[in-house]
């Protein structure tokens, strides 16, 4: 077992060499299947933009200078450094106050996490359903359709975020779109942190629930988005209504801000991140693409990558891996939460509440989920071999047995003499 | 009316008559070509298909297996297994019935792409010259009974799964053993499931094993034809809705001469075909309904094939020399 051990420890090294790295890649175009706006598309959205719908202007946001790309990183370092993940960039320590993971220009964001704070996301992830966005939770009583729970949390580590507390002066607004449906009908702002948002997923296809907090600060108005996007699907449900969820629309004509993960090409119901994978999310102004959004991905151990949103409000990150268990407690299909975190600003006036603002600050979230690349524990070379040996050792085996059965030829004689 | 009558039988006689041989090589290559790469053309059959069209090859399948979502339905945890799911399993259930009586083991002999790579690979080593290999008597019939082990584990461990009994690594239990699914998806280019799964201790036994059934699966069937359909729990689970089914074999025992070429012909080596003369629904379940029995009987109606009653394919003398002038192979 122990020879066994090194051999993986060694594949993992191996693998660890390019499976790792993030990166955004604002100037490569793929062409994706997905969700990925095409040109056509793009012309469409421009036009759009012209409509004095919303004071919200492409200008104003695109104007907003973008910030470098920096990369961020606390909490302690991941374990199992053979092939260190290759952050490359600055360790940006003591940067946040009170171990809390800080970085982001005004706090923390509100999220919608699958798991309160402290059971430790991803801890329930050792079976393969539940946990994750994509999974459901069972509940609604025996026979009831699945249940899920999420919860506002506030923080921008996905792993150290507290329960988001009520903010008297903000005016918070749930809203929760089925599948089918285009328009969000309001969740209940649950009485109690500890209970979360609970709904019920009578259908198959793709909940998504929008936290919408507004609050006035100054002349500044802060408008905050905090999304989740909840896959339901059952194995053996009705075909027809798995592929109309898969080609319903993904957004909110009314959101004022939000983050759409594009899907990745050929992408079915059942599909989960991996680390190692480029994920593309688009920053969206009321369904239209935001251009020059600071757009942050960060993963489960807190590591982060900032990048700015193209003309289609299109970013690219590379999933890295940072989940380095002894190998023995390694779970393959563990559920790493992962946040996206948009802001833009806005010179936008109008205003709220009877009060005028002269400018605007948006920010969005979106929570979801990786699981550990398959190459870190998928063997070919095992497999290969295992195969060859066999397939030579019976094919020996039935070759000899059958030389056995062969009896030499014998030539019978008489004796004629007698 | 007698004009239609005669053209109908002159229809039966030229199918009595024809190269069955050479209609089934073509008729299975075009089931391949549909099964393994229709789903390049978007071409998508459900996921209740009665024979090996695996869902594990992601790309190119025009449609699933229908073993793979019936281990995943039962592997639900029990409270939405025993209510809400309950209808689920059993329309999916349902449509793979219907599937089935249409052709009944008519999929394996025609249609069942893993069936044809044996056929594929049983044409390879009679080109190369290597003799083939059967079981005895009592070796076959010992091994006939594995299909419906397989089917029971196939049904048993996904449940002891949903009901957390065993871990979620040994789900599907028959995939993870099955080597249509490190095969068939090798023939689109993709050969990722020739990997051993290190994460978990049964996770790398079920992989291991995985590959080594394949590897068993090229051995045993180059030595032997059609090797694993005599193991396929499908195969099983055929038997055991075949009543209502409309495609039939059927044997007229008085007319039977006990010559054994039918046996001799039958790559499953199924002996009831030459020697029983009392069943009429001579269809056993080893049988993949390939008709080879009936093209090879030198009777005049001992041996057919029915639709729905209708005699589609029966055996005739005519069509018997026709087919031995062709050079039939005779149980090579
Ligand atoms: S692995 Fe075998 S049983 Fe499973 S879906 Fe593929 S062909 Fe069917
Ligand atoms: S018995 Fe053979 S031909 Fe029939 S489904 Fe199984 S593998 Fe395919
Ligand atoms: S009994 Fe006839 S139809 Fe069945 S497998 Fe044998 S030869 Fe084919």
């Amino acid at each position: 077992m122990s020879k066994l051990n090194l051999c993986v420890v060694a594949m993992l090294a191996t693998l660890s060499m390019n499976g790792h790295c993030e990166d955004y890649r604002s100037g490569e175009r793929r062409v994706g299947q997905g969700g990925r706006p095409g040109e056509a598309q793009a012309a469409e959205w421009r036009a759009k933009r012209g409509y004095p719908e919303g004071k919200a202007d492409a200008a104003d946001a695109a104007a907003t200078p973008p910030v470098s790309a920096a990369e961020h990183r606390h909490g302690g370092a991941p374990a199992a450094a053979s092939g260190a993940p290759a952050i490359s960039g600055k360790h940006e320590e003591g940067a946040h106050s009170g171990g809390r993971p800080g970085g982001m220009r005004s706090g923390g964001a509100v999220w919608l996490s699958d798991s309160p704070p402290m059971r430790g996301d991803g801890s329930r992830s050792g079976s393969a359903r539940g946990g994750g966005m994509g999974g459901m939770d069972m509940g609604g009583g025996r026979g009831g359709p699945p249940m899920k729970r999420l919860w506002p949390r506030v923080g921008n580590d996905p792993q150290k975020s507290g329960f988001a507390r009520e903010d008297a002066e903000a005016a918070t607004e749930i809203m929760l779109v089925s599948p089918g449906k285009s328009e969000g009908e309001p969740l209940k702002m649950p009485a109690e942190n500890h209970a979360g948002l609970a709904f019920e997923m009578p259908a198959q296809g793709y909940y998504r629930v929008y936290l919408t907090n507004r609050k006035l600060q100054g002349d500044k108005l802060s408008i905050s988005v905090a999304k989740a996007e909840v896959a339901n699907f059952g194995h053996g449900g009705d075909e027809e209504e798995q592929a109309r969820a898969m080609l319903a629309p993904r957004f909110l004509e009314s959101a004022p801000i939000e983050i759409v993960r594009e899907r990745q090409p050929g992408e079915k119901q059942f599909f989960q991140l991996k680390s190692g994978d480029e994920q593309a999310y688009l920053v969206l102004q009321k369904g239209l693409p935001l251009q020059g959004a600071r757009v942050r991905f960060v993963s489960h151990q807190g590591w982060s990558k900032e990048a700015v949103s193209d003309e289609q409000g299109r970013v690219v990150f590379q999933v890295i891996r940072d989940y380095y268990p002894q190998w023995s407690e390694f779970q393959k299909r563990f559920k790493a939460a992962c946040l996206v975190i948009a802001e833009a600003e806005a010179a936008e006036s109008g205003s709220y509440k009877d009060q005028s603002y002269s400018s605007v600050r948006y920010q969005a979230t979106l929570s979801g989920s990786y699981q550990p690349s398959p190459d870190d524990y998928m063997s070919y070379a095992w497999g290969l071999g295992i195969g060859l040996l066999i397939v030579l050792f019976c094919g020996v085996a039935v070759y000899l047995y059958r030389r056995r059965r062969v009896k030499p030829f014998q030539e019978l004689r008489f004796n004629e003499s007698k | 009316m007698k004009a239609s009558n005669t053209r109908l039988q002159a229809v039966r006689d030229a199918v009595n008559r024809v190269d069955l041989k050479n209609f089934r090589f073509w008729f299975q290559i075009v089931a391949f070509v549909l099964f393994v790469y229709g789903g390049y053309f978007a071409i998508d059959l459900g996921s209740r298909l009665p024979f090996f069209s695996c869902g594990y090859n992601d790309e190119g399948r025009a449609g699933i297996c229908y073993l793979l979502p019936l281990q995943h339905q039962l592997s639900q945890p029990w409270p939405r297994l025993f209510s809400l799911a309950s209808i689920a399993i059993l329309t999916g259930f349902l449509t793979f019935t219907l599937w089935f009586i249409v052709l009944n083991k008519g999929w394996c002999g025609y249609i069942c792409p893993l069936g044809t790579i044996q056929d594929w690979i049983t044409a390879l080593r009679r080109r190369i010259g290597i003799r083939y290999s059967t079981y005895s008597e009592s070796q076959f019939e010992q091994l006939t009974k594995v299909k419906y082990l397989l089917l029971a584990l196939m049904i048993l461990i996904p449940l002891g799964v949903g009901g957390g009994l065993f871990s979620h690594d040994v789900s599907p239990p028959f995939c993870l053993i099955c080597p249509a699914r490190m095969v068939l998806p090798a023939f689109t280019g993709d050969v990722s499931q020739f990997t051993i799964d290190f994460s978990s201790k049964t996770a790398m036994v079920m992989t291991a094993l995985g590959i080594a059934v394949t590897a068993l699966f090229l051995v045993g069937s180059f030595v032997r034809k059609r090797f694993f359909c005599f193991f396929c729990p499908m195969s099983a689970l055929h038997y055991l809705l075949s009543k209502p089914a409309l495609l039939k074999l059927k044997k007229d025992g008085n007319k039977c001469t006990r010559c054994g070429d039918c046996y001799r012909v039958c790559d499953m080596g199924i002996k009831e075909i030459a020697d029983d003369v009392t069943t009429v629904n001579i269809m056993t379940d080893d049988c993949t309904m390939c008709l080879k029995c009936v093209s090879s009987c030198p009777e005049n109606g001992t041996l057919k094939a029915t639709f729905a009653g209708i005699p589609i394919f029966e055996s005739t003398e005519e069509g018997f020399i026709k087919r031995m002038g062709k050079g039939l192979q005779h149980g090579k």
